[in-house]
């Protein structure tokens, strides 16, 4: 039941199987190395192990209420003073000067951070047990210097195409604060200019079509290429026979003329 | 003017004692060290380029836990003093300074966390209560 507090390494201690437990077990040489500054020398195992997850859930706690004080300020990186707000919200016991928290409008000038300062100049440094190994630094990853690419981040893939530049919208309608409606917004009409023809017929293609027609070895064998059929590439047609998808009626010279020219090219 | 004047000199008076109190931060090391507490922050969403707030929040911690172990050391202390019989055992007190599960959900209920155990467990409602007054 009860642990030694002393430095030697403990026979009971297990290796953690994910990343919770590790991190769990470093609090937890932490917290017994405050507990003996304070003056305890032994412990309980189930009370050293409560008081660890006291400390992670304090820690997580001051963590997600400074992030949301940072976030309802239209923020996402957290600064000092969302970080003495969310030590005011957590404190139980309460502080000096808690009743008129908001009347000065100096948070920094709140008891609270006093009194850390007053903890760290009289608090003697608790170096840890262990040695920590410190993180290498990731290799930077190398993205090709390409006018497009220095823009935006190693996150986006180099087989994307660029964004669109952003064309100013002239319209009269607008917002005070220049809001408007993703869909009117000037990225995605920029967008719509380039395909617009393939947008108003999605997926079909034209009517009229010209004949595509070559010939083989130059003789006489004429090989009608049909427009859009993929499979029956190759078949031998007259001239003269009619089909009923073309409108147009077809004047074999010109035919064979067009095809000269084209095996030219 | 001679207020807001005042109020400006405070001001600048505060900030200076805040940013002496940050930089004395970068010369303090923390109980817990910073990348464990920046695993934590980054699991709950904090975001600061700023080591000197992950060192603030080490910090905030590291004393509340302080805190709260002196409590219960003092709950500690306090049942020792009242179980002195012999003078031997004064001898002995120093000693047996134990982290007990009693004395730290004592002082944690003062912080607001229940960590309580509970004496026993009855699978009726009306256990130990006295037979005239039962119910049937």
């Amino acid at each position: 039941m009860k642990k030694s507090k002393s430095k030697k390494q403990s026979n009971t201690q297990q290796e953690a199987t994910n990343v919770e437990e590790f991190s769990f077990n470093i609090t937890k040489i932490a917290v017994s190395q405050i507990c003996k500054s304070v003056g305890f020398k032994r412990s309980q195992i189930l009370a050293l192990e409560t008081l660890t997850l006291v400390a992670t859930k304090y820690l997580e706690a001051l963590a997600k209420s400074s992030v949301s004080f940072s976030n309802a300020a239209n923020r996402t990186q957290s600064n000092l003073l969302d970080l003495t707000n969310a030590l005011h919200d957590m404190s139980q016991v309460g502080f000096r000067g808690a009743s008129t928290l908001y009347d000065n409008n100096c948070l920094l000038k709140s008891s609270v951070l006093e009194d850390l300062s007053a903890f760290v100049s009289s608090t003697a440094e608790i170096p840890f047990a262990k040695p920590i190994e410190r993180a290498k630094e990731r290799e930077m990853e190398k993205v090709k210097a390409s006018t497009g690419n220095l823009q935006r981040g190693a996150h986006i893939p180099e087989w994307l195409p660029s964004f669109p530049d952003v064309v100013s919208n002239e319209k009269c309608n607008k917002r005070v604060n220049g809001e408007e409606l993703w869909e009117n917004s000037s990225s995605v009409l920029g967008c719509q200019s380039d395909g617009f023809e393939e947008k108003r017929n999605p997926g079909k293609l034209a009517k009229e079509r010209a004949r595509v027609k070559f010939r083989i070895n130059g003789g006489g064998k004429r090989v009608q290429l049909n427009g859009y059929s993929g499979n029956n590439l190759f078949s031998q047609t007259k001239d003269e026979e009619p089909e009923a998808e073309y409108k147009k009626p077809i004047k074999s010279k010109e035919n064979q003329n067009r095809v000269y020219k084209r095996r030219k090219l | 003017m001679n207020h807001n004047q005042q109020s400006g000199d405070a001001k600048n008076d505060d900030d200076s004692a805040l940013s002496d109190f940050l930089a004395s931060l970068m010369d303090y090391t923390p109980a817990i060290p910073d990348e464990l507490v920046e695993h934590y922050l980054a699991k709950s969403g904090f975001q600061c380029p700023d080591v000197r707030l992950i060192r603030l929040v080490a910090v905030a911690t590291q004393k509340f836990v302080a805190e709260v172990a002196s409590d219960a050391l003092q709950h500690c202390k306090a049942r020792q003093a009242a179980v002195i019989k012999d003078k031997r055992e004064k001898q002995q007190k120093d000693k047996h300074l134990i982290l007990t599960m009693d004395d730290l959900s004592k002082s944690l209920l003062e912080y607001g966390v229940n960590v309580q155990h509970q004496d026993y467990f009855a699978d009726d409602p009306s256990t130990g209560r006295d037979p005239a007054s039962r119910e049937e």
